[in-house]
């Protein structure tokens, strides 16, 4: 698949797991590759967008003891984006997916 | 490729793009071969499953397409000044019709309390008996809750057109700046089903009480004074 499109899925995939809870960097690259074929380093490039954009925050947390971990947190403006990005791909999805299934009623 | 192989080799990738932050992009990899090697991989099979640095680091490059507006930031800055000037003075007149509505609103309150308490400040209220001063005491209560109504809606109308005019502006100077945008706020105010429905009700049902209780008033009032043309009757308007 066309990797420029890929990544403003992966985007919008990404925030909706932070939508649920703040994750650190691994686990959303174990979710996503366990949906999703793709390179387990991809996520980090994304996350750093995504934070660059200002929808995530990061903070460092140390539980269980071990060396500190960097959470990413959905930031308001984050929410905001992924509600909307959301609603506009699910659209464009349901357009994309009636165009395809139709793809032969010229024959009917 | 050994975990360190494959950290300097996006690192040097990473330097060649020129990403700054360096340690913060490879401590996120680092930390991945680390929960990775806890789980039991070995250090080439989680480099194999990364990708390849070259291309990884070629990912952290930002995006340039929006960049392509920065030539234009002085133009779009003398645009806006433009813009915000006429905003302004659109915005002045909506805060003077807010205020205005808000006068109106004390004004028939407070008109409406001196007829119910009888009270007559340098005889501004012209002499009618006491039952039309009643009735026209609700009927100008009703009316302030009505304006006050409006007049709620009106600020809250206002604000949400100032933050979304505010949103706007944001968005048109960061593109010029080849800057991300934020997503666009609506026009009109964003209120809970529940509030608008009671403020609906609040207006309608005031605005019936102040039309009945006017016809009301007027009627009893001619029936009083024995004339339709009342106001005569007690010598209204006349110094």
């Amino acid at each position: 698949m066309n990797t420029q499109y890929k990544k403003g899925v992966l985007e919008l995939c990404v925030m909706s797991i932070l939508k649920r809870r703040d994750c650190y960097g691994y686990e959303i690259s174990e979710y996503l590759s366990k949906h999703i074929d793709i390179a387990d380093g991809t996520v980090y490039p994304i996350l750093r967008k995504l934070k660059s954009d200002g929808l995530v925050t990061t903070y460092l947390s140390e539980d269980s003891g071990g060396p500190p971990r960097k959470y990413y947190s959905l930031t308001a403006l984050g929410f905001e984006t992924y509600e909307a990005d959301k609603k506009e791909y699910l659209n464009f999805a349901k357009i994309v997916e009636t165009l395809l299934e139709d793809e032969d009623y010229d024959k009917k | 490729m050994t975990k360190s192989e494959f950290l300097l080799q996006l690192k040097n990738e990473l330097k060649k793009n020129n990403i700054s932050d360096l340690d913060d992009v490879l401590n996120e990899y680092e930390q991945h071969f680390a929960f990775k090697l806890a789980d039991g991989f070995s250090e080439e099979e989680i480099a194999a499953k990364l990708g390849n640095p070259s291309e990884l680091a070629s990912q952290f490059i930002p995006d340039t397409s929006q960049k392509k507006y920065g030539g234009r930031k002085t133009v779009t800055i003398i645009g806006m000044i433009f813009a915000n000037i006429f905003t302004g003075a659109f915005f002045l007149m909506l805060f003077i019709f807010a205020a205005v509505m808000g006068v109106v609103t004390v004004t028939s309150g407070v008109i409406g309390i001196c007829l119910i308490g009888g009270y007559n400040i340098y005889n501004l209220i012209p002499g009618m008996p006491y039952l039309c001063a009643i009735i026209y005491a609700v009927s100008l209560l009703s009316f302030a809750i009505l304006s006050a109504a409006a007049c709620l809606y009106f600020v809250v109308f206002t604000r949400q057109l100032m933050r979304s005019y505010k949103r706007f502006h944001i968005n048109v100077m960061a593109a010029s700046a080849g800057k991300a945008t934020l997503p666009s706020l609506p026009v009109y105010p964003l209120l809970s089903a529940k509030f608008k429905r009671r403020l609906r009700m609040l207006a309608l049902s005031s605005l019936t009480v102040f039309a009945v209780t006017l016809v009301l008033g007027y009627i009893i009032s001619a029936i009083l004074a024995g004339n339709l043309e009342f106001w005569h009757v007690w010598g209204w308007f006349v110094k």
